[in-house]
């Protein structure tokens, strides 16, 4: 059957539409353009915008009419256009079967010919018609291979020849410009850094004032009694800082205007000396976590932080993250436009649940409660059976952090090669108290005090969608709640593998809860699976375990 | 404030996660904590699983929860509880460990613990050896150690190894050391190691050699402030995944020890394991001044050798310190030699023979000492003692 030469054009102006069907993620597959071009003349049918083809019955009846018509039409087509679509494997209409549609595709669109075509079937004269070649013929992922490669290296990477150098023939090669060419920052790690910079929103921050003068005055106004404030403290007592700034305010002529604008820019320690306080024994180890506040003879202070505009928190206008979407290593292409899976949980004993319920994850953070011979207020997990989780189900290859401590250090680092990954990194958590000081007292370790926590960094595979270099291996927090880690290192994660990469977190509980990230522990409350793939194995799994008990 | 903290879920919580809640403290803006579980209503657990799945679309997420404890004082102003230094870092450049505040003085605001570093520094000065180096070709350290335990049985308590360089050549120094003759019983070891060697060296420790004596106390790390120190490390593309900005230590003890009852040999948690570089450290070192410092004020012994294995390079010294012998192919000074320093140590030290039972036979050993004042003793960091125990030794 031969198809009349009209109806052809609605074919050309869906490829000239559409020539991106030969790239990722259609490749050219001929099953896919068939559904796309079906689904093309359907809309064009019924938005009733098929002006220029006449012949409107004849394009239905081709509707869905099967492959083997496709292929007919295709090959057709191209006798017609001068083969103007190019497949890795010729298509012919005599022996259509399964497999040479599944494995020709089809990798190249002559734009030219097309334009031709489409002038002849219009009946316009034959014209030089400018056009530029967006893609060439070539072998699958050439060109990504090439840029890869670039990334890798640095900017700049000739030795650069300096004044003194230029005059020589030879030029002199010494160790310290040997180093500084080892050292240079490659350009992926620099095209990261300057996005990770436009894409994090920007966090307030205030610098600490040291000024002992301003504390003791800004002290003496917020907690003087004669205006009203109160004398003694006790932990309830407390106004809170809006209260504290609204006073500052009122007394604004008691102090001087230097004060006063330091007190609404910058972080102030106020020390709260009651009747118990003896100055000379100096600050107290806990600070404002001390429980005996109400009798403790140590000093204590009141943190003065500035206020900040709600809506000033988040800066970052729509052009720079436009401008952070252009570079795109290790993400979707189409990030910008994706929305962060919510927040989801299951609690669940993890030595019991099977890990192919979850699916495959780019990162993942657990924080086993090691048992460190020390009676703790949660339980504990033994070693045994924390390496021999099945861990290397969940990953084929991506990062895993992990928490360790004292004597588990040995055991992680040992788990982590059981696991098949690599130790990349050790990453600490330096520990900062109320005054933003490293905790230096109060007995926190055996042999010596502990003002750090190690975070082991492991590797599998070869991930080169990582986001490298952005992220220093220190992380400085305060401490919170016992055992609770710093959100930091979730930031750090999404940077090192993107906001929209799967992620999990084991042995979460409620606090670690958060949007593009999966939790699953034995503390948390309920089960909330937003991923229809992972709510429907769940379901399943629970079933059979109850049909199996 | 703390009631929106509280996770109010109309669904049963399961009874293992009430018994971890009766566990879990909540804070409020001041940092005091609150238990939750007195204000925890728990209601009777009845609900299959599979109707968790279903029905916990409708219960608040804990997530949601905070966000309402974070924007609740939204309405003209908040105040920010936490700086995030890591964001700062993103957006500035800055780095997160140049804004802690006590950098220049780790210990401000407790004069208790001052006057403890003050004493002990002035007592360890005042017990010390002259400063001592051997300048050695890397190849002759090991025979030369050799030599010294034969002829004059030269042993040491404190013993340092490597410095703050990459490519030290510090693995194949390690498999060929005398370490169990060199070393006292107690003694400390103090081992420099990048994280890429860390494994290598997990191998090493646990070896014949090591691992029957030496336990791996405690991992010690020293913090350059930023990209201008010269002890920044280098960035040699080692496949790791973050910038590098720490240096490790490892502690081991051999022997032992108790920190309750052994204070003339150690005084513990007078230091932290976490070091950062001083600004008022203005002379560049192989082995930052604090370092050695952790080192002195743990130990009281007296006898402490520094190996430097490899060349250091010509921006890297090797400074001398008085108390401590250091050798490697870079030490400047070469004035060495045992009996003399046998010599010396005997009129700085307190001299203690501690005998312990070897078999059948008993063997005495003498340990050299920094003596220690009543006033250090006062004021050191102690274990807490039981009243019953506290008793017995008064008694």
């Amino acid at each position: 059957m031969t198809a009349e030469v009209a109806k052809f054009q609605p074919f050309i102006k869906f490829l000239l539409q559409n020539e991106r069907v030969v790239e990722n993620p259609i490749r050219g597959q001929i099953m896919m353009i068939m559904t796309m071009y079906y689904d093309h003349l359907r809309n064009e049918h019924e938005h009733g915008s098929q002006v220029d083809n006449g012949d409107d019955d004849s394009s239905n009846r081709d509707d869905c009419r099967g492959i083997d018509h496709f292929v007919d039409f295709l090959v057709q087509f191209n006798q017609i256009s001068g083969k103007s679509l190019v497949f890795n494997k010729e298509i012919s209409s005599q022996n259509s079967n399964a497999s040479m549609i599944n494995s020709s595709r089809l990798v190249w669109i002559f734009r030219t010919k097309l334009l031709l075509l489409q002038d002849r079937l219009v009946g316009k004269e034959a014209r030089n018609i400018e056009y530029k070649s967006h893609l060439e013929p070539s072998e699958e992922n050439h060109n990504s291979i090439e840029l890869l490669d670039a990334l890798d290296k640095p900017v700049f990477s000739q030795i650069e020849a300096t004044e003194w150098s230029k005059d020589k023939e030879i030029l002199e090669c010494n160790f310290a410009t040997l180093d500084n060419l080892l050292q240079r920052r490659t350009a992926s790690s620099q095209l990261c850094k300057h996005k990770a910079s436009l894409k994090s929103a920007k966090k307030a921050y205030f610098e600490v004032c040291n000024n002992n003068n301003h504390n003791q005055v800004l002290a003496n106004i917020s907690f003087n009694k004669r205006n009203g404030g109160s004398g003694g403290f006790n932990k309830s007592s407390f106004p809170s800082v809006i209260q504290t700034h609204q006073k500052i305010d009122e007394c604004q002529s008691m102090m001087s205007q230097e004060i006063y604008q330091c007190s609404k820019r910058k972080i102030h320690f106020l020390p709260i000396i009651s009747s118990h306080t003896d100055l000379y024994l100096g600050d107290c180890s806990y600070l404002d976590t001390c429980h005996k506040m109400k009798s403790c003879r140590y000093l204590h202070y009141y943190s003065l932080n500035p206020l900040v505009q709600a809506n000033s928190i988040c800066r970052g206008t729509d052009k720079v993250k436009c401008i952070g979407d252009e570079y795109t290593m290790g993400e979707c292409f189409t990030e910008y436009e994706r929305e962060i899976t919510p927040a989801q949980w299951i609690n669940c004993d993890i030595r019991y649940l099977p890990f192919s319920v979850l699916g495959k994850f780019a990162a993942i953070i657990s924080d086993p409660a090691w048992d460190i011979h020390m009676s703790l207020p949660y339980g504990t997990c033994k070693d045994d059976e924390l390496l021999s989780l099945p861990m290397h189900e969940l990953q084929d290859e991506g990062i895993i952090l992990l928490w360790v401590t004292g004597r588990s250090i040995e055991i992680g680092r040992r788990a982590l090669l059981k696991w098949g990954y690599r130790v990349s990194d050790e990453m600490i958590w330096v520990k900062l108290n109320q005054l933003k000081r490293t905790i230096v007292t109060g007995r926190t370790g055996h042999w010596l005090n502990h003002s750090k926590e190690h975070l082991l960094l492991g590797v599998k595979g070869d991930p080169y969608w990582l986001n490298r270099g952005i992220d220093t291996d220190v992380v400085v927090s305060a401490t919170r709640a016992t055992s609770r880690k710093p959100d930091e290192i979730y930031d750090i994660v999404e940077r090192l593998v993107g906001v929209h990469s799967r992620k999990l977190e084991i042995f979460g509980r409620d606090h670690n809860t958060r949007p593009g990230w999966l939790t699953i522990g034995n503390q948390l409350q309920g089960t909330l699976i937003q991923e229809t793939e992972v709510k429907q194995r769940y379901t399943e799994y629970l079933q059979n375990s109850k049909t199996n008990s | 404030m703390s009631k929106n903290v509280e996770h109010s879920r109309q669904s049963a919580p399961s009874e293992s996660s009430v018994a971890a809640l009766s566990n879990r403290y909540t804070y409020n803006k001041f940092g005091s904590r609150k238990r939750l579980s007195d204000r925890l209503t728990v209601a009777p657990s009845g609900e299959t699983l599979k109707d968790e799945v279903g029905s916990s679309s409708e219960t608040r997420s804990p997530s949601e929860n905070r966000k309402k404890v974070a924007f609740k004082e939204e309405r003209p102003s908040v105040f920010v509880k936490d700086l995030d230094y890591n964001n700062h870092y993103i957006h500035t450049g800055q780095s997160p460990v140049s804004q802690i505040r006590n950098i220049k003085n780790p210990i401000e605001g407790y004069p208790k613990l001052n006057k403890l570093h003050t004493l002990k520094k002035a007592q360890v000065v005042k017990h010390s050896t002259k400063p001592y180096g051997v300048r050695i070709r890397s190849d002759r350290i090991i025979p030369t150690i050799n030599s010294w335990i034969e002829q004059y049985s030269l042993k040491f308590d404190v013993i340092m190894i490597g410095a703050l360089i990459e490519n030290q050549f510090i693995l194949p120094l390690l498999q060929s050391i005398p370490i169990h003759k060199l070393c006292s019983k107690p003694g400390f070891l103090f081992i420099w190691a990048t994280t890429q060697k860390i494994s290598e060296l997990t191998v090493l420790l646990n070896n014949e050699n090591f691992n029957k004596k030496f336990r791996r106390s405690e991992e010690l790390i020293f913090l350059p402030v930023d990209k201008t120190s010269p002890y920044y490390p280098a960035d040699k593309g080692d496949g790791s995944l973050l910038q590098k900005q720490q240096w490790h230590c490892w502690m081991c003890i051999t022997g032992t020890v108790r920190r309750s009852t052994d204070n003339h040999l150690i005084h513990c948690n007078v230091d932290t394991d976490l070091q950062i570089e001083s600004p008022n450290d203005t002379r560049k070192n192989a082995v930052p001044d604090s370092m050695y410092r952790v080192a002195e004020n743990f130990s009281n012994s007296n006898r402490r050798l520094h190996i430097v294995p490899s060349k250091t390079g010509y921006d890297m010294p090797i400074r001398l310190r008085e108390g401590w012998v250091i050798m490697g192919p870079d030490v400047i000074l070469n004035n060495f030699h045992p009996a003399a320093y046998i010599k010396d140590l005997s009129t700085s030290s307190l001299l203690q023979y501690k005998t312990y039972a070897n078999g059948l036979n008993s063997v005495s050993n003498a340990q050299y000492l920094v003596p220690q004042t009543d006033e250090i003793e006062d004021l050191r960091p102690k274990s807490p003692t039981i009243a019953g125990k506290k008793l017995q030794s008064q008694l």
